[in-house]
């Protein structure tokens, strides 16, 4: 194969082949797998496998593949408030079947099991020595859930290579089947074995997103990066699994269950910036992201990293982030009996006010020659807010305990 | 067989290990007659081992102490020197002069050892003038190299024994083969069953991981540069890749550079030569080569 890129190459190859050595055409392309292992404390326990292959065609056309495989099984909170003094039974979602909570106890949906598949591929296509195009496909499945999407995007280098701007966009379609169909909002949860009324066809979503990006090299050790994004999503938006508990009054014991309903549009606004600063060994990764949006939620991301390099190839890093968010105008954690229903009520503890911590560590070695493992561990506390006041037995029991869970991730790379 | 090398079985893969060329050499052959691959891997030795003996400026009955030691005569070198000084002279001129294999004399300077020192602009200065490639008569078979000067062929030596022993190796059978020789690799076919090799590129100061892991079906990957390899003067990183023309450390060197292409000696060369670019290393990547990884 002769080389047509590049002068000195050229040359290069001339004088290899003048001194006769061995030469054999060039097909080289990275690699990369890991797997994570996420238990949530009592709760949703996952197993994710991920397997990603980048392939160069060389001249800058680069082809990436990625597949996901996530196992989730354990309960997950339903919405419903605890009672301090009696059981509580609860019909599955789908209005088959239900499921007992004892007194005091945090309401958790024990069927919570799927697994999801996911594909992306994407493709790279430089038009000249400052300019490229990237395309994108992804494909996602779960039992009762399906995206499909693609995106776009387009960067340009300046200054040399050391700014960097990109402006891309990209489009989801998603679609909801739940189990027994989708709950009518606001309606009653029925006792299981009844035929509840559901409503018609598939919740589907759609969400585009933009993305305006600068990345700007400082001096030699430091980068920085500065996004902009919109997101618009339109369509089925409610979680077709939890509920909102209707409670008395002046004893605040649940009266009703009912389904519980978001509004069909979200708007939001996400502005994120990087800083990466290299030390003679190490790097130091800092990021912050604050996001707002027409549901009311607020949100701030800390998050800090630092990689420690020690001898042989081996190294550590701390990591450390911090979360903080308000709660969505839709948020109640419960309703009153006998008042007005609002237009949406949600008591998904996901759209509440909460501050969450992470802190991990990861170690990574490189094993003989030419293999290398990593492996992370991550403790994750969610702390919910309480309310001010509740009605009742509400002031006496736990309504969002806190979420703890533990990460451990395994990534490695395999020869031969 | 040889006391020196290593033979074993791994799954499909006879591998063969020595060291040679100050450095693990590895030897990996795809296929099932184990007598043949010992007979392969001792083959690669004995090639490895002349190549090494033949041009290392360490060895005494070595071609290049010869012309070291030759106080400005000339000196007439066998036909596979002069085409090794002919690919060097090449590399000269292609490079405008910045691949230059009389720039090893700076290493009595430099040590780039943990306790080293940083020598003095006067040191430096004083081994400018018996540097540049174009002070020596070169007409093949005959080299006349001023007195004083030296050449070193350390930057050519291993990636060319690593393209050699593929060719020893092809010239008896075309089993799938990878040579790697303390990461600088060539590979000769993929594996059986159509397989890549899979092969750990040095990747310091990695955000996750401490190795690229490459895929290669077939050709070379050379890397230049060690994160470990570097001393620190007034408060400033200096690199271990020297610039000839300077005779100090390239400032804005990468960490490390890796390049794909078809043999390890070009590959080995465009590396070397891209980190001499130092800040411009990935300006020069990009106009000279089509695969590459650069790690600041």
């Amino acid at each position: 194969m002769v080389a047509t890129k590049g002068l000195f190459k050229s040359s290069l190859a001339a004088a290899c082949a003048t001194l006769g050595v061995a030469a054999t055409p060039s097909i080289a392309t990275e690699v990369d797998t890991a797997a994570l292992v996420y238990a949530e404390l009592d709760r949703v326990s996952a197993i994710e496998t991920v397997v990603a292959v980048k392939h160069d065609f060389g001249a800058g056309r680069l082809f990436n593949f990625k597949l996901v495989l996530d196992s989730l099984t354990g309960a997950s909170a339903n919405g419903a408030v605890p009672r301090s003094d009696v059981l509580q039974i609860f019909t599955r979602p789908s209005g088959e079947g239900s499921f007992t909570v004892q007194p005091g106890e945090t309401p958790l949906d024990d069927t919570f099991k799927d697994s999801r598949k996911a594909l992306s591929i994407g493709y790279t296509m430089p038009f000249n020595r400052v300019t490229k195009m990237d395309f994108g496909l992804y494909g996602s499945g779960e039992h009762d859930y399906s995206s499909l999407g693609g995106n776009v995007s387009l960067s340009r280098d300046f200054d040399k290579r050391n700014r960097t701007l990109t402006a891309a966009l990209s489009m989801s379609s998603d679609s909801v089947s739940p189990e027994g169909g989708r709950p009518i909002p606001f309606e009653s949860m029925l006792p299981a074995g009844l035929d509840p009324l559901r409503l018609d066809g598939d919740g589907t979503k759609t969400v585009l997103d933009g993305i305006l990006s600068l990345s700007q090299v400082i001096n030699r050790s430091t980068v920085a990066q500065v996004n902009y994004s919109l997101s618009l999503a339109d369509g089925y938006q409610t979680d077709p699994y939890k509920i909102v508990s209707v409670v008395d009054p002046t004893s605040g014991v649940p009266q009703d269950q009912l389904f519980e309903h978001r509004p069909d549009t979200r708007t939001k606004h996400i502005l994120f910036a990087l800083l990466k600063h290299h030390l003679a060994h190490d790097v130091v990764d800092l990021s912050y992201r604050f996001m707002t949006d027409d549901w009311g939620i607020t949100s701030h991301t800390a998050d800090l990293k630092y990689r420690h390099e020690m001898s042989g190839g081996r190294y550590l890093q701390p990591h450390v982030r911090w979360y903080r968010q308000s709660a969505s105008d839709h948020f109640r954690p419960w309703l009153l009996d006998g008042e007005a229903l609002p237009e949406f009520a949600t008591a998904d503890y996901r759209l509440g006010e909460m501050d969450t911590w992470t802190i991990g560590i990861k170690h990574g070695r490189p094993i003989g020659a030419s293999r290398s493992i990593s492996v992370r561990l991550e403790y994750y506390l969610q702390s919910p807010s309480a309310p001010d006041s509740a009605p009742g037995q509400l002031a006496d029991v736990e309504l969002f305990p806190k979420v703890k869970a533990v990460f451990a991730q395994v990534g490695f790379t395999t020869e031969f | 067989m040889t006391a020196e090398i290593r033979v074993e079985q791994q799954g499909d893969v006879w591998r063969g290990t020595f060291r040679a060329m100050a450095g693990p050499c590895e030897i990996l052959l795809d296929l099932d007659d184990g007598l043949l691959a010992h007979h392969l891997i001792e083959r690669v030795f004995q090639e490895t081992r002349r190549i090494e003996k033949k041009y290392s400026r360490y060895l005494d009955d070595s071609i290049v102490q010869r012309i070291n030691n030759s106080a400005g005569q000339t000196v007439e070198v066998d036909e596979e020197t002069s085409r090794i000084l002919q690919f060097a002279d090449s590399c000269y001129h292609a490079s405008n002069n910045r691949f230059d294999i009389t720039s090893g004399i700076l290493r009595k300077l430099w040590t780039f050892d943990t306790n080293s020192t940083v020598p003095s602009r006067k040191q430096v200065k004083s081994l400018l003038p018996l540097i540049g490639w174009d002070k020596v008569t070169w007409k093949s078979p005959h080299i006349t190299l001023p007195d004083g000067m030296q050449l070193d062929l350390g930057g050519i030596c291993k990636e060319y024994a690593v393209d050699q022993s593929i060719s020893v190796i092809q010239a008896e059978t075309q089993a799938p083969t990878l040579v790697n020789f303390g990461g600088d690799l060539h590979a000769s076919h993929p594996r059986r069953g159509n397989r890549p090799w899979r092969v750990g590129v040095e990747k310091p100061g990695a955000e996750d991981r401490a190795e690229r892991m490459v895929d290669l079906e077939s050709g070379a990957l050379a890397t230049s540069g060690d994160a470990r390899k570097y001393v620190m003067h007034q408060g400033k990183r200096l690199s271990h890749i020297l610039n000839p023309r300077t005779g100090w450390p390239v400032t804005g060197a990468p960490r490390s550079v890796t390049v794909a292409a078809e043999s390890c000696l070009q590959a080995g060369v465009l590396a070397t030569t891209a980190m001499i670019h130092g800040s411009q290393a990935e300006q020069f990547l990009e106009a000279e080569s089509e695969r590459w990884w650069v790690t600041r």
